[in-house]
């Protein structure tokens, strides 16, 4: 069972190896590329990597998993990556959140049923003077509140 | 850079592009400095200027530059340091976003002085968004003749290549900034050897913080000495201090080094909301031991910090108001810390987790003063026994949550 | 060439000289002060993760790690204050927070470092309320090692050595934080033939192997030097073995072999191959004379030998040359080709002198030799020019000596039995069990190296001389024994040499 990007991905993913003096640097460019395809990275997809870079797989995997921004499983359609450090936690992040897993009926890492989204929590996402924040498919909100993160969630679910 | 050089950070969201910044006098700073400057008089003009690292570790920049090995036929780096990951602080964000060509002009000149013909910016993951801007003024640059192989004509050249991390607080120390940018885990180095001369693919490197490069082209546009007098003695320039938490105007201000932290907050912030009042203040990012209401009216620059027993760090101001209670501050920080620490060295790895799992069960079912005690001597067991200075950004944080709030403290967990 | 320049520092004390570019570590060691340490060690890379090696450096605000700190002229080192110890004894505090109370049934206990380290610098009592990480106990990671998720302190020992010795980096650190851990790629296991000195380095018991899983004691084993003699390396080894308690009375095993260092030949590995050579000392071992491949009861050495050398007379002197074949072997230590050239060549006039070893395997580009026997070059030195019999050289004697069972590695069995159909009388010296047996007349169980003492020279002509390791299994006798009292029984008959 092999695996190869698109076209367009391995395009670019020459051009982004091309950058550095040495092919094992791109490997996150590499992997954000990959994801960004196919939402998530899979095992065949680290050995694809693994071999296009020279470096054997156990090495993607210890980088893979080192970063959070990573996913190694099938994700939702949409992410939502919300913020619950300190500026944010002031600013009621915890309500936000609660309100979040109420309304999707999953907690921090999970995805919805119906695969529309996956639920992140995040440590300061550099966003404070908007606190309480998110980012939406890394599009950043806030500050938001009860009914605005009410109305989003209202807005993600009719995109099934 | 705005209004001549004067700020480094435009108030509005709309001179970013390359022909505003150029009607500011944008990059005749780096053409003074291309064509009738030597590289060692750029260094010593930085130096004259005491800027210090606007990371969080304060390092003098001119300093840094001067470890590189002089001459040599290898390669050397710049690596921008973009990871902004310290609670409480956005300004990075706002120079990407406001003035990504002082950025670009400030690496020009660092890059120069020190003989780089290659630069990394390492983004954060989370600023995918964010360095779109970036991304196109380095395009206008290169298009210019600002970036390029024969930058304004001379012979001089920079590339500048943008990287993306994924995720990782740890990657904002500068080793494992390094290690990150290699393809590996953010794990940082032993030191030495040091980046100046085993750095990027075991060449010389310098790392520096985006505020600190972005601010180079007012040092060699208006002189050392200007840039020296708008601080104080021993820490020159202005800083993009940012305020959030519990005040009516959060956001980034451009003030002098030196400012009182009480004259930020309250003058510049607007101070807390209507019928609140400041418990605490986190002074430079979530890594800078609190202070207390009555320790605020300390002046933001280093030494005076250090003195009070905290640090200037990334001049991320959190105001803390009075109906917070102390143990929500001191899990939120706990949880931090266990949650970024690279898990490369014991004392870390075990300790920050061991403390969180203690505050979450004193917040789950209380405990007693013993606790309190426990996780000061867990705190004592990282601070300073670590690969890196994650640990005492750990330790002195929890440390002086635990010891300044002690009576809230216990109150709230002898049940 | 870096460094040969000396540097004087002083370390609790002591003026200690050393190269530059040493970190303190190594020279405190080599001055006799041992500095307690978990990650480092001398043949790897430097990482700096367990904080255990922390020192005291004068002028300096912080305790320095003493295995990346390199000795300056004039430094002043401090590894026993009272900052130190509280160090030590904090690092083991965090280790034995997240370290399951194994020890009952850890291999390591015995001679685990965080046992000893606790002993010596630690002795505090467990804070530690919280629950600890619970991970996998038992997840085989390749070769027949286990990990222990556990136990393992994160030293990143393991995943150093593949990287930078064994060059095959199965290993990795997945996850981050406290939920690290060490693990494979799926299912591409350790799979190199270094694998067991996974076992020696790791300071705990993470990586264990399942050859000595639940089998002893460490604290039972007798550790004995020797050399090890599947190869021509010749590479340092240790043979472990039990004796009596807690066996039953007269029973010996041999539990492992591990690695012993010499930098002048192996450094601080060994192969697989030689650590299987556990088995090589205790399995298929026959220890009782037989004759046609079944032990007889009452059948004496002195009797048994007394038939040899009665063989050896009944022919005529100068038909001997002709008559009387000796196959030997490259296992056979120095002394004992000295012994059988004496014998053989110089005093019974032999020509039908020759070698059979193990069939050659290819060198691994490390420490393996391509040629599977530990002294080629001793035989050389004792004046053999060695080769392979054809078979039809040995079937036309009437007298055949064999040592050792190589001949049936080259020669398949039925050949072999046409062959030595028509030899008179038929004499094997050999260790183990093997098809040999039943076509000698009588077989005589002889000892194996690590049962001997001697000496081999290895492949780069080093000369290595060692005692014996572990008791004789009862009833053999080694090489050199019967040889020399071969030699006394013949001395009257043998052409020269003098009359004992």
């Amino acid at each position: 069972m092999s695996y190869t990007p698109s076209p367009a991905a391995l395009e670019k993913i020459e051009g982004t190896i091309a950058l550095y003096p040495e092919s094992s640097a791109a490997l996150l460019p590499v992997l954000h590329i990959l994801q960004g395809e196919a939402g998530f990275i899979s095992k065949d997809a680290e050995i694809w990597a693994a071999a296009k870079l020279g470096l054997r797989p156990v090495r993607v995997r210890e980088a893979l998993s080192f970063y959070t921004m990573f996913k190694r499983a099938p994700a939702g359609r949409t992410t939502l990556l919300v913020c619950r450090n300190l500026s944010c936690a002031l600013a009621g992040a915890d309500d936000i959140l609660g309100l979040i897993r109420e309304k999707l009926g999953i907690g921090p890492g999970e995805t919805t049923p119906d695969g529309a989204i996956t639920l992140v929590t995040a440590e300061c996402l550099g966003h404070c003077d908007h606190a309480p924040c998110l980012q939406v498919d890394g599009v950043d909100h806030g500050p938001v509140t009860r009914e605005t993160v009410a109305a989003l969630i209202e807005e993600l679910q009719a995109h099934v | 850079m705005s209004e001549n050089g004067i700020r480094l950070l435009p108030l509005d969201d709309d001179s970013w592009r390359l022909e505003a910044y150029l009607r500011q006098g944008g990059y005749e700073a780096a053409r003074k400095v291309l064509t009738s400057m030597a590289p060692r008089e750029v260094v010593g003009e930085v130096c004259a200027a005491v800027l210090r690292g606007r990371g969080g570790a304060g390092f003098p920049a001119g300093m840094k530059w001067s470890f590189v090995p002089q001459g040599g036929t290898g390669p050397k780096y710049l690596c921008v340091n973009a990871d902004e990951g310290e609670p409480g602080t956005f300004k990075d964000r706002l120079v990407l976003r406001r003035a990504p060509h002082a950025l670009l002009e400030g690496m020009l000149i660092t890059a120069f002085a020190v003989g780089i013909r290659t630069a990394f910016i390492y983004v954060r993951g989370e600023y995918a968004r964010v360095s779109e801007r970036l991304v196109e003024a380095i395009a206008e640059a290169r298009s210019a003749g600002y970036l390029g192989p024969r930058v304004l004509g001379t012979d001089f050249g920079l590339d500048v290549i943008v990287h993306h991390g994924a995720g990782a607080y740890i990657c904002g120390e500068e080793t494992a900034l390094l290690e990150s940018l290699e393809g590996r885990r953010g794990q940082p180095r032993v030191k030495p050897p040091f980046p100046a001369s085993v750095g990027l693919f075991r060449s010389p490197t310098v790392i520096n913080n985006v505020e600190t490069l972005a601010a180079i082209p007012q040092i060699l546009a208006r002189g050392a000495a200007w840039f020296l007098g708008r601080g104080v003695a021993k820490d020159g320039g202005t800083r993009l201090f940012g305020v959030s938490g519990a005040v009516r105007r959060p956001g980034v201000y451009e003030l002098p080094v030196g400012t009182p932290l009480r004259q930020i907050i309250d003058v510049h912030a607007g101070g807390p909301p209507e019928g609140r009042s400041v418990k605490a203040v986190v002074p430079g990012g979530l890594s800078a031991p609190v202070l207390r209401p009555d320790e605020i009216d300390v002046p933001m620059d280093f030494d005076s910090l250090s003195r009070s027993g905290s640090m200037l760090g990334s001049a991320g101001i959190i105001v803390i108001p009075d109906d917070t209670p102390m143990l929500d501050v001191l899990h939120v920080t706990a949880r931090f810390y266990a949650h970024e620490s690279c898990g490369k060295c014991a004392p870390c790895r075990i300790g920050t987790s061991w403390i969180l799992k203690t505050v979450q069960r004193l917040r789950r079912s209380g405990g007693s003063p013993a606790d309190l005690d426990l996780i000061l001597g867990l705190a004592d067991g990282i601070r300073g026994r670590t690969l890196c200075p994650f640990g005492d950004a750990a330790a002195l944080p929890i440390r002086a949550i635990v010891t300044k709030f002690r009576d809230e403290l216990e109150r709230a967990v002898v049940r | 060439m870096s460094g040969t320049k000396r540097v004087e520092l002083t370390i609790d004390g002591l003026k200690v000289q050393a190269v530059e570019r040493t970190s303190i570590l190594k020279a405190a060691e080599q001055a006799g002060v041992v500095i307690p340490h978990f990650c480092y060690h001398p043949a790897l890379e430097v990482e700096g993760n367990c904080r255990m090696c922390v020192v005291e450096i004068e002028g300096l605000p912080k305790l320095e790690p003493s295995c990346s700190a390199l000795v300056r002229e004039g430094l002043v080192v401090r590894t026993s204050t009272e900052r130190v110890r509280e160090a030590r004894k904090d690092v083991l505090a965090f280790l034995l927070a997240e370290h399951p109370l194994d020890c009952p049934i850890c291999d390591k206990a015995g001679e685990c470092r965080l046992q000893d380290y606790y002993d010596r610098h630690g002795l505090t009592a467990s804070r530690m309320v919280e629950p600890r990480e619970r991970r996998e106990k038992k997840l085989p990671i390749g070769r027949g090692l286990i990990l222990d998720r556990e136990r393992c302190v994160l030293c990143t020992r393991c995943v150093r050595f593949l990287r930078q010795i064994a060059g095959t980096g199965e290993l990795g650190v997945f996850e981050r934080g406290l939920r690290s851990e060490v693990g494979i790629f799926e299912e591409a296991h350790v799979d190199n033939g270094y694998s067991g000195n996974l076992v020696d380095i790791c300071p705990v018991g993470a990586i264990t192997a399942e050859d000595f899983r639940f089998k002893t004691r460490a604290w039972f084993l007798a550790r004995k030097p020797s050399v090890c003699p599947h190869c021509g390396r010749g590479c340092a080894v240790t043979v472990e073995s039990v004796s009596g308690y807690p066996l039953a009375g007269g029973e010996r095993r041999v539990y492992r072999i591990t690695a012993r260092e010499n930098p002048a030949v192996n450094g601080f590995w060994i192969c697989d191959l030689g650590r299987d050579g556990r088995r090589d000392i205790d399995e298929g071992r026959h220890a009782r004379l037989m004759k046609a491949g079944a032990p007889v009861a009452g059948l004496s050495w002195q009797t048994a030998l007394a038939d040899v050398a009665a063989a050896i007379r009944t022919v005529p002197g100068p038909e001997r040359s002709a008559r009387i074949a000796v196959v030997l072997n490259g296992r056979l230590t120095c002394e004992e080709l000295a012994l059988a050239k004496g014998l053989f060549v110089a005093g019974l006039g032999l020509s039908k002198v020759y070698f059979a070893d193990p069939t050659p395997g290819s060198a691994d580009g490390m420490l393996l030799t391509a040629e599977r026997l530990p002294n080629a070059r001793g035989v050389l030195e004792a004046g053999f020019a060695p080769r392979l019999p054809a078979l039809g050289e040995i079937a036309a004697a009437d007298v055949l000596l064999v040592f050792g069972t190589y001949l049936s590695e080259h020669f398949a069995e039925e050949a072999l039995a046409r062959a030595w159909a028509g030899i008179r009388s038929k004499f094997l010296f050999s260790a183990h069990a093997g098809p040999l047996d039943r076509l000698a007349d009588i077989v005589f169980p002889v000892a194996v190296p690590a049962e001997k003492s001697g000496t081999y020279i290895n492949v780069d002509g080093t000369r290595q001389t060692f005692a014996q390791a572990v008791k004789p299994v009862a009833g053999v006798a080694a090489e050199g024994a019967i040889l020399a009292g071969l030699a006394n029984s013949l001395a009257p008959d043998a052409g020269g040499g003098d009359a004992r």
